[in-house]
């Protein structure tokens, strides 16, 4: 008996049948008897095929587990993307918008840290106007300052409220961009930083994507995918953050949480915080001080 | 009754998976990095490679280290919070010059340019009395804090009565430079 030859049951209560429905009563008028000797041969193929499948993806697994073939033995903390490994610092990053003034000092302090280009960005900081007819504008604070710029301003007697948000990368403790990264280029540190392997990157873009902050972007210098990084070479030499240490206000804030002592230790322990989309449930490390609904 | 006669079948759908296989692994072989999932499913020298960048921005601590007649004019003044490379550009060619200098007696440090107007990415040094270096954080802007000072240049010179409202540093002749006061 051929593959040819074997019954092919499309419709009818054999079909439903061998996909495992008899017990729903579709086959108590009798079809199942006459369509007993298809499903024999059925049932042998779909078990052909299901052994096929596992025994191909079996073998498939063992060559492309990273690691499965390296023999070395990887800490589990390291594996797992839940913030950092045992015995390594935790950081933490706070943005306080009461205190921001809007002077772009930490955006060319991120661009001449960072080498990054002219039009890309970083980090950011955002303005939002608050006008007395229920309007809520959002604009960008430009890098030279708004007095430099010399851009046309909202009125101040229209104005109800308004305030800045600096934006920098959250450093998602369960981060979508470091999950959809085809070829293991974005790098959760064992400090919970996440990095890019800028040797690995192919480019592809899925992480500017899969950010829902929109933090990641394609660096049109280098065509690999860039991040904020919370300045990761500075803070592996126990500097500050170019930007934290650009600002003249105190708004940014960063530092060590395991250390009760360290200044955004105290500050989180005394002011009311909150992040950015947590419904999303990315778990962000960076907190916000005075944020609003209209921010996201 | 049939005998089971395609062995060769097998052997040959055998040596072709083994073929297979073998060119699997030494592509991977080739293709993933040998430090590879060490620490994490990622090159594991990719933490060195990213940490290895060098610091650019001068932390106000590498000006006062050879400037401290500064960090003692500046201390617990107002705009002790300011920092150097607002007013006087990044200084990164500035600060490795003077490391070279500290070394080799015959590398000399040239004096600081003055400032050219430019707010952006400045990596030498430059010494500036402008008051747009001041205004660009006083200028008022909807979204400053309330207890932010603001000043309006116009109203607040004639206010002082200001001998030459439009002299660049007229904000200086008043103010000071490093012990600004209020």
């Amino acid at each position: 008996m051929s593959l040819f030859e074997l019954p092919i049951v499309t419709s009818g209560p054999a079909a439903r049948c061998a996909s495992g429905g008899c017990a729903t009563g579709g086959c108590t008028s009798g079809g199942c008897s006459s369509g007993s000797a298809e499903r024999a041969s059925e049932t042998s193929r779909r078990e052909f095929l299901k052994t096929a499948t596992t025994m191909t993806l079996g073998a498939m697994s063992l060559t492309l587990l990273p690691g499965a073939m390296a023999g070395d033995e990887v800490p589990a903390a390291a594996l797992h993307p839940g913030g950092p490994a045992a015995n390594k610092p935790m950081y933490g990053f706070l943005i306080d918008t009461t205190k921001c003034t809007g002077a772009g000092k930490c955006l060319t302090a991120c661009r001449v840290e960072n080498g990054v280009p002219e039009g890309q960005a970083r980090t950011w900081v955002e303005r939002y106007v608050h006008f007395k007819d229920g309007r809520v504008e959002v604009d960008l604070v430009p890098e030279i300052g708004y007095a430099a710029s010399g851009e046309p301003q909202p009125a101040a007697e229209d104005v109800l409220r308004a305030y800045f948000v600096p934006k920098l990368c959250n450093q998602c403790v369960d981060a979508p961009c470091n999950q959809v990264c085809p070829v293991h280029a974005s790098i959760k540190s064992p400090e919970g930083i996440e990095l890019v392997d800028t040797d690995r990157c192919i480019g592809c873009g899925y992480c500017v994507q899969a950010c829902p902050y929109g933090i990641r972007y394609m660096n049109h210098e280098t065509n690999v995918a860039d991040k904020c990084n919370w300045c990761y070479h500075r803070v592996m030499r126990n500097e500050q953050p170019a930007c934290v240490e650009a600002c003249p206000t105190g708004a940014r804030v960063f530092g060590r949480v395991d250390d009760p002592e360290s200044e955004i230790s105290k500050r989180l322990a005394t002011l009311p915080t909150s992040v950015l989309k947590q419904h999303l449930g990315t778990l962000p490390l960076t907190r916000y001080v005075g944020l609003t609904d209209e921010v996201t | 009754m049939t005998s089971f006669n395609d062995t060769r079948h097998l052997w040959a759908l055998g040596a072709f998976l083994a073929a297979v296989g073998l060119v699997g692994m030494v592509v991977r072989r080739e293709l993933v990095p040998d430090d590879f999932g060490r620490q994490g499913p990622y090159r594991a020298s990719a933490l060195a490679d990213v940490a290895a960048r060098p610091s650019l921005f001068q932390a106000d601590a590498t000006c006062h280290a050879c400037h401290e007649e500064v960090q003692h004019e500046r201390a617990g003044k107002p705009h002790e919070a300011v920092r150097c490379a607002h007013c006087h550009g990044h200084g990164v060619e500035h600060v490795a010059t003077a490391r070279r200098a500290a070394e080799d007696p015959s590398v000399s440090l040239p004096p600081a340019a003055p400032w050219d107007g430019d707010f952006l990415t400045k990596l030498d040094l430059y010494v500036t009395k402008d008051r747009a270096t001041c205004l660009a954080c006083h200028t008022a802007v909807v979204g400053m804090p309330a207890d932010f000072k603001k000043i309006d240049v116009a109203v607040h010179l004639e206010e002082q009565g200001a001998s030459e409202p439009l002299a660049k540093d007229t904000c200086f002749e008043c103010h000071g430079g490093h012990d600004t006061a209020p």
